[in-house]
């Protein structure tokens, strides 16, 4: 179950990273960012 | 070029490049606090794992640290266990210093600082928690511990299930509670880690025959259960005459029967699965309490806090609170209680009486503080 939780993280992660990059708002950017970095710990299983 | 207004590719790359670094530092902060901190056991201790006594959390992240010092001389067998919750951090500080100060010369004693070793390895969510507590020891070094969380590390077990269904008793809680080792009891062989945890702690129970054993802990100051004693029938007798003898040393405490209806603690299936007097025992800590404000290492500490101040103006505490409740405090009261316990046994039942030396008083802890009875750590 736990792997199957990561992948979903992973995807969602993918996503944040592809908005950030077509994303023409720097402070949407920014928001991005915030999102990026709780999902990396998750992902690692770090928190 | 960054622009403040208009975001792009290069702009992206930067922030990303920020938040990997922000990742790196607060996963390293983070991984630090699964570091076990280091004790430094009084002459006579021997060191174990539960593991050894139910070897199905060996390897796991709940496998931990079981002290034993056995005098030779025949007596009875004493538990006495810290950091079910490790945000209770007293409780703890109490294990660790028996650990590091008793002498036995009569009888068994077991030391178990941080049961629930998992739950050391992350703070709550939401709770500001502090990481670490820190205590200054008289040769100036200073020695620290984590403050963890009441529940099972989430990393290790995960997910909570909406309902938790204490196996036992088909009792419900809230599905948050099946990371709660104190309502696990008394465990499940192949269940989640938590309640194999505490599968592991009753193994310890039957197959040493422990005659007496300390569960401690802590509470927030408004919850009637504070500064007391809960025991289950087993134990009512023997925590009857040290109720009275703390009472007449100046040490007020409560002293409630364990309902037969609330199920998964120590107090109660400690007590119906073996032979031995459960004890739980609880002081009052602010910092992990609803009503206090600014939640930092000094709260816990100290306990001072203006919202509880202000609370026990108007009634609404359970514990005698005026400015604060410190550590100091709340370790004198577990302390002293255990040692009055002790000291009760033997008019109880000579055959199970257990003699420990060298654990400071309720007045000198108060005195001297708790740093001053833990023992430097030597260097590695």
């Amino acid at each position: 179950m736990t792997i199957i939780y990561r992948a979903i993280a992973l995807f969602i992660l993918v996503f944040v990273f592809r908005c950030m990059f077509r994303e023409k708002d720097f402070w949407k950017q920014v928001t991005a960012t915030m999102v990026v970095i709780p999902l990396i710990l998750r992902i690692l299983l770090i928190k | 070029m960054l622009s403040f207004n208009k975001g792009t590719r290069t702009s992206a790359a930067f922030l990303l490049a920020f938040a990997l670094v922000l990742a790196a530092f607060t996963g390293k902060n983070f991984l630090e606090m699964r570091r076990p901190d280091r004790v430094v056991p009084a002459p006579g201790f021997t060191s174990h794992m539960l593991s050894e006594w139910f070897p199905n959390i060996s390897g796991t992240p709940v496998d931990t640290p079981v002290f034993i010092q056995d005098s030779g001389v025949p007596g009875g067998s004493v538990l006495i266990m810290g950091g079910t919750h490790p945000n209770e951090p007293a409780a703890t500080m109490t294990a660790v210093i028996f650990l590091e100060r008793a002498t036995v010369s009569r009888g068994k004693l077991f030391v178990i600082p941080f049961a629930n070793m998992s739950a050391f390895g992350h703070n709550s969510p939401q709770e500001a928690s502090p990481q670490r507590m820190h205590f200054t020891l008289p040769d100036g070094s200073v020695r620290s511990f984590r403050y963890g969380s009441r529940a099972t590390n989430p990393v290790h077990q995960w997910p909570n299930p909406d309902i938790y269904i204490h196996e036992a008793s088909g009792q419900q809680l809230s599905g948050s509670e099946m990371a709660n080792l104190n309502r696990a009891h008394p465990g499940v062989e192949d269940g989640p880690l938590t309640q194999r945890l505490a599968k592991g702690l009753l193994e310890l129970l039957l197959r040493e025959e422990i005659d007496l054993a300390f569960d401690l802990h802590e509470a927030s100051p408004e919850y009637p259960v504070v500064n007391a004693i809960v025991a289950h029938e087993n134990s009512m007798m023997l925590a009857a005459m040290v109720t009275m003898e703390l009472e007449a040393q100046g040490v007020l405490i409560r002293l409630e029967p364990s309902p037969k209806n609330l199920r998964g603690l120590t107090h109660r299936e400690w007590g119906d699965a073996t032979s031995t007097m459960p004890i739980l025992m609880e002081t009052g800590n602010p910092s992990q309490g609803r009503l206090r404000g600014r939640t930092d290492e000094h709260l816990v500490m100290t306990g001072e806090d203006k919202f509880y101040a202000k609370a026990a103006q108007l009634g609404r505490l359970f514990i005698p609170y005026v400015n604060d409740q410190p550590m100091d405090l709340r370790v004198a009261r577990h302390t002293e209680s255990i040692l009055t316990f002790l000291e009760t046994l033997e008019f109880l039942d000579p055959e199970i009486a257990i003699t420990v030396e060298g654990v400071p008083s309720y007045g000198e802890i108060l005195e001297e503080g708790v740093g001053a009875f833990l023992s430097p750590v030597p260097d590695q």
